[in-house]
């Protein structure tokens, strides 16, 4: 019944040892006098049961079910359908799915989605090992992280918010420094189509790199110290020592990581419908602001659902993925200590 | 401190290097606190003031930007004016209310997978965390349209139940974590001494009371800063502070003085929190799959 309730040795531990010795867990247990406690009652009250574990898991899957499940299925009924809340739904014929294929702002958004997440996350992995491994070394590890760590206590729209004013042409303090600093002409950063991507990214980078050292930083603190000494000892030096070993040991942490980031640019687009709403001239219109412009300003219910599923759906792959990763030999992270 | 005891040398390279490391090191943090800096100052300033740029290139009239009266303006502005109380209100309602629900039933629920075995149960484990990868914009268009029916747009429990969705799944996910790392022989002696089976549950509570404490906050995190759902499930009656900053900028008039303050109105008390639960701030963000 209760699988992981013997007697102090773990589940795995039993199933080896009944290998080895041939038999089943059973006889195994049985035949070492191994308690397995059942529980057995003492008292006037029974054990937990199957049904009581039930009860505790029923309420929150339910609650789950409706705002998840039931929204899930109402918006596949919606992509087939032309969304009207005054007559009801009107069976379209596909028109919806038919749309997408000949529309262009939706493979454009596809591609600004991959090319905005894309160069995030080249820049904010290379920012954040790379501070790692500094704050690593660091006598001051700890207060210099406290201190990176703020940008991610601001809500993203406030975030935008105050990028959006300090990147303005003619009051902004990041505007005049940049021009200032020679690295712009008399553009405005996110009013022209070559630079407010990079408008969006910096944001991003400047808001989401404290996560990615701390990832790395749980990471290092796993990398097998005796294989670092080890290789000292074999005169490897600091270079080496990072490419040979720690790196290795970090690539389910910063997979992880990666993945993470990618669905969180799926999820989230608060800073970036401040900062440009998909401006200018649609060059930073990525997939989700797309679809939040089709559903929620032109109010295409049913078309916007039939995008919602595609995007739904690359997220949901990536999550096994991520999943697949985070259950891996090799991306046991989860697995010692706390 | 992988290797930092094994003594180094401190060759002239790895001097420079080290100096090297300190700038960059400097700049990084400069770059991270001076747009908090910048928020602060300008919702302190006055409106002809908070427009003064020295000329491009002129480095020495950085100064300018210190060289400035400070004023309450701006924060009187949001709160007499601007009814941010009322909004500050909604906010602290929604974001603490779906916090709660979601812990209490997240751990309930945490609690017994962490305790039993069945078939399918990784399935459900990944329903529930695919459910909090879901893109926002996605979840909310057949949200919206179903909160509509159920007349909850523009209302704070409409509100609350949305930040549920992606609160409850976190929850469970993590706190399932906590409850693994229980060992089930406590619950067991304390029934072997009679307790029923919610007396012992309720006695293992106290070694994760930090945990579930952390997640709690975390929760609230979410919440307070969450800007899709409130300005489309909250919209009208439910107005957060994320959604009614953003409503300071208007097309012809954007009061900028009265943002920033909002800004650092909505940030201030969520940087102390987040701070205080620092040490599961990795495990929160990404779903448990690494831990510090």
């Amino acid at each position: 019944m209760q699988t992981t309730l013997t007697n102090g040795i773990a589940e795995g531990q039993l199933t080896n040892a009944a290998k080895l010795a041939n038999v089943s867990k059973d006889q195994f247990r049985m035949s070492n006098g191994i308690r397995v406690i059942d529980y057995q009652p003492t008292s006037r009250h029974a054990a937990p049961s199957n049904r009581y574990y039930l009860w505790l898991i029923l309420p929150a899957v339910i609650v789950l079910a409706c705002i998840t499940l039931y929204p899930f299925f109402w918006l596949i009924w919606m992509s087939f359908h032309k969304v009207d809340m005054m007559r009801g739904d009107i069976w379209n014929n596909f028109a919806n799915w038919r749309r997408l294929l000949g529309d262009r702002s939706f493979g454009n958004g596809w591609y600004l989605l991959l090319k905005y997440s894309a160069m995030c996350m080249i820049m904010e992995v290379g920012l954040g090992v790379l501070l790692a491994v500094i704050l690593n070394r660091s006598k001051y590890e700890k207060a210099l992280v406290t201190l990176f760590l703020m940008p991610m206590m601001m809500a993203p729209v406030v975030a935008g918010l105050v990028w959006y004013y300090l990147y303005n042409s003619t009051f902004g303090w990041y505007h005049w420094l940049m021009q200032s600093a020679g690295i712009l002409g008399e553009k405005s950063i996110l009013g022209d189509t070559g630079t407010a991507m990079w408008g969006i990214v910096i944001v991003d980078v400047w808001q989401w790199t404290p996560l990615i050292i701390l990832i790395t930083l749980a990471g290092m603190k796993r990398v097998p110290r005796d294989q670092l000494e080890a290789s000292m000892v074999d005169g490897a030096g600091d270079w080496r020592n990072f490419f040979q070993i720690t790196l290795p040991n970090l690539y389910p942490f910063l997979l992880i990581a990666i993945l993470l980031r990618f669905m969180d640019n799926f999820r989230f687009i608060d800073a970036l419908l401040v900062l440009t709403g998909g401006g200018p001239a649609n060059s930073t219109k990525i997939l989700p602001t797309y679809l939040f412009d089709v559903s929620f300003q032109f109010f295409k219910l049913g078309r916007g659902a039939a995008i919602a599923l595609t995007l739904l759906l690359v997220t949901i792959i990536l999550g096994m993925i991520l999943v697949k990763v985070f259950e891996s030999p090799a991306g046991k992270v989860n697995q010692e200590g706390n | 401190m992988a290797s930092s005891d094994i003594v180094q040398y401190q060759t002239p390279l790895r001097k420079i290097g080290n100096i090297l490391i300190g700038v960059f090191l400097a700049i990084y943090l400069v770059w991270t606190l001076l747009t908090f800096l910048m928020m602060f100052v300008s919702s302190l300033k006055d409106l002809l003031e908070a427009f003064k740029l020295p000329a491009v290139g002129d480095w020495a009239g950085v100064t300018m930007f210190f060289d400035f009266t400070p004023t309450l303006r701006h924060y009187e502005n949001l709160f007499l004016d601007k009814n941010f109380g009322t909004y500050m209100m909604n906010s602290i309602i929604s974001a603490g209310g779906s916090a709660i629900i979601s812990v209490v039933l997240g751990s309930m629920c945490a609690y017994a997978l962490s305790r039993t075995e069945f078939r399918g149960k990784k399935d459900l484990l990944f329903w529930i965390i695919s459910t909090r990868m879901a893109p926002v914009v996605a979840v909310m268009v057949p949200l919206y349209a179903i909160f509509r029916n159920f007349e909850l747009v523009g209302t704070l429990p409409g509100l609350i139940l949305a930040y549920t969705t992606f609160n409850l799944p976190f929850a469970i996910w993590i706190l399932k974590g906590f409850f693994d790392n229980v060992p089930y022989s406590i619950e067991e002696a304390q029934m072997c001494d009679g307790a029923n089976r919610f007396e012992a549950f309720v006695s293992i509570l106290p070694l994760v009371a930090p945990g579930i404490g952390a997640f709690l906050i975390l929760c609230v995190l979410f919440g307070w800063n969450d800007f899709l759902f409130a300005s489309i499930i909250g919209s009208g009656g439910a107005k957060t502070l994320p959604v009614a900053t953003k409503e300071l900028v208007q097309p012809q008039n954007i009061q900028w003085g009265s943002i920033m303050a909002a800004g650092v109105v909505t940030t201030m008390p969520m940087m102390f929190l987040g701070l205080l639960v620092r040490r599961y701030l990795v495990t929160g963000l990404t779903m448990g799959a690494v831990r510090e």
